[in-house]
């Protein structure tokens, strides 16, 4: 059979010639590559806004974070975590494929300012965290070597404060803010960043590292450190050398486990996907089962369909039609059932992302491989469960038929 | 010397319905020469269909030999006699068989689709004229359902014709149709065979049967002697 136009819109007029049946065949295939897809998307969005998000704050791939205190990644630590210091940092800072080294200590205290009283995280930090971190001031300045030499009493407010104390940012300048009994002037307000979850990264209070450790903390360790590595550092061997450092330096000896936790970019990312990786696994499966149904769907309508047309096969059969021109035929029918669906599929997935991304923050993506990946899904379904109603087709008797007729 | 077109020697077929077996043709001797035209009656279960299908390569017959234009053809396979239905072989329906999407044009070219070539402009025209013969010529676009039972069988008909078969097979072809409309497509196979087509037509109504040079009577499986 040469595949002809002819032959094509005798295929598809026989198609659209039953439109309940032909209905039923692209909803259940529609239904399930929908979800599929709206799931893939979802996955393929939350990672791409992860990977934005941490490259937004300079956790790219020569990017690692120190935290004091050991144990697992999210969680209480289950060791002591006040055996990271200044002068740990300082030695890690001499490697040579150690770019810049930014400590850190923090604290959740209270923060007033007029009437308004709330528990805020507030960090101590040094000139290069805007650095180490891709953070900049938007109004005013960040914390410089002075104020860190003079203990000066000055902070910078994360993006969201203003709002918290319900004044204008650009008023806020040269206002002072109580944190812990003491009072603080506030010199720059920071930019605001993509937040990740319940983590609000724009809520913070940062001081002069030495202002915050002396007059604030009064703590002689630091929470963390950020690191930056040269270009082209090998990341394994950038945290086994760190590791080794650290364990000596903290008198850490063969089975005592590390107090600090060393999180690379990798790391981060496999936490932040893990539970939409959850999520979704349990979508896949419900999707894919769904792909199943829609199949078992196509298959019954299909074997309707044939049974419904067998005066018509047994036709084609006396006409010359051989066993292969039918099935063909059926099979080429099931192409059209999943190009339909597949692409009608598609566009209701990103309506579907669309609302979605009026809800979260996770915004519509669009990829040629998912595309045609979701064409193939639709194309195996409807290929694979129409096969057997084809080959019945095949089997049709044209002798008996037409004499029954 | 004008040849054989179809030879049937000693032809039987039963079939089986449980444990029962129904003989239905039980040793049927047949010659069709080309140009002919005849006529096989015989009342209902005589067996005269299942004798058309035999000739027309839609079943096959459990012993016996089938030679259509010189080549055994009781053996082949499947596509085999695919092959041989859509090029050399017309068929004609009782209930005409015309597919109900298909305009009368798409009806006439459905044999095209299935012989392995591009449906060309000149197997368009041929369509036509077949149509326009048949006195269809303002109807090519009217589905079925819009033609009359007269009409749908010439539609049939210049489906049966536009692969320019050797034989044209005609199964009660007439069983549908008025006394008017009967008379009308049995001039039309008149006519076809006396341009040279050979028709076989197999019918129960004698007034049919006369249309055609010669007719055999069929009975209980076997052609008794007239």
């Amino acid at each position: 059979m040469i595949f002809s136009f002819y032959t094509l819109k005798e295929i598809a007029k026989e198609l659209f010639s039953n439109k309940v049946n032909l209905f039923f065949m692209l909803l259940a295939l529609i239904i399930s590559l929908t979800a599929l897809n709206t799931i893939y998307s979802l996955g393929a969005s939350a990672k791409k806004q992860i990977l934005d998000a941490l490259a937004n704050v300079q956790f790219g791939k020569d990017a690692m974070l120190i935290i004091a205190g050991g144990g697992r990644i999210i969680g209480l630590t289950t060791t002591r975590r006040d055996t990271l210091k200044l002068e740990d940092v300082e030695e890690l800072e001499r490697l040579d494929f150690v770019k810049l080294a930014s400590p850190m200590s923090r604290e959740t205290l209270e923060v007033s300012y007029k009437d308004v009283a709330e528990k805020m995280r507030v960090e101590g930090v040094f000139p290069n965290f805007t650095l180490a971190n891709n953070w900049y001031p938007i109004l005013g300045r960040f914390v410089n070597e002075k104020d860190l030499r003079i203990f000066a009493k000055v902070c910078v407010i994360g993006a969201d404060i203003p709002q918290k104390f319900n004044v204008p940012a650009s008023e806020l300048i040269g206002k002072k803010i109580k944190i812990n009994k003491e009072f603080f002037e506030i010199v720059g307000v920071l930019e605001p960043k993509a937040s990740f979850g319940h983590y609000r990264r724009d809520e913070r209070i940062l001081l002069p590292f030495t202002t915050a450790q002396r007059r604030v903390f009064n703590k002689d360790y630091i929470d963390g450190v950020k690191l930056l590595f040269k270009e082209g550092t090998d990341i394994k061997f950038a945290e086994n050398k760190i590791r080794e450092i650290l364990r000596k330096r903290h008198k850490l000896s063969g089975p005592d486990p590390d107090d600090f936790r060393l999180i690379t970019p990798e790391l981060a990312i496999s936490i932040f996907t893990k539970t939409v990786k959850t999520i979704n696994f349990f979508l896949l499966v419900i999707g894919v089962i769904s792909l199943i149904i829609s199949g078992v769907i196509i298959m019954n309508l299909m074997y309707a369909n044939i049974e419904e047309k067998a005066p018509i096969i047994a036709l084609r059969i006396a006409l010359g039609a051989t066993p292969q021109n039918i099935l063909t035929h059926y099979l080429i029918m099931s192409l059209i059932i999943a190009l339909i669906s597949g692409i009608i599929g598609w566009i209701l997935s990103m309506i579907l992302m669309q609302i979605i991304s009026l809800f979260t923050p996770l915004k519509p993506l669009f990829s040629w491989v998912t595309f045609l990946i979701s064409f193939g899904f639709a194309a195996a379904t409807s290929i694979i469960f129409s096969l057997l109603p084809a080959i019945r087709a095949t089997k049709i008797e044209p002798s008996l038929l037409l004499k029954s007729l | 010397m004008v040849k054989d077109l179809v030879i049937l020697k000693n032809i039987t077929k039963a079939y089986q319905t449980g444990k029962v077996i129904y003989p239905v043709l039980n040793g049927i001797d047949l010659e069709v020469k080309e140009g002919d035209f005849l006529a096989i009656m015989g009342a209902s279960g005589s067996g005269k269909s299942t004798l058309l299908n035999i000739i027309g390569l839609l079943d096959k017959p459990d012993s016996g030999e089938y030679f259509f234009d010189g080549q055994e053809v009781s053996k082949l396979n499947k596509k085999e006699s695919a092959y041989i239905r859509n090029r050399k072989i017309g068929f004609v329906f009782q209930a005409f068989h015309l597919v109900p999407w298909a305009t009368a044009l798409e009806n006439v070219l459905l044999p095209l689709l299935y012989k392995d070539e591009e449906i060309t402009n000149e197997d368009k025209e041929k369509a036509l004229e077949l149509l326009k013969r048949l006195g269809l010529e303002k109807r090519i676009n009217a589905k079925p359902s819009e033609l009359s039972g007269g009409e749908q069988q010439r539609v049939a008909i210049a489906r049966a014709l536009i692969n320019n078969p050797r034989l044209l097979l005609a199964d009660e072809p007439t069983g549908n149709l008025d006394s008017q409309t009967t008379q009308e497509v049995m001039s039309i196979f008149k006519e076809l065979n006396e341009k040279g087509l050979t028709v076989i037509i197999v019918t129960h109504d004698p007034e049919v049967a006369k249309f055609a040079k010669r007719i055999k009577l069929i009975k209980d499986g076997v052609f008794i002697k007239q």
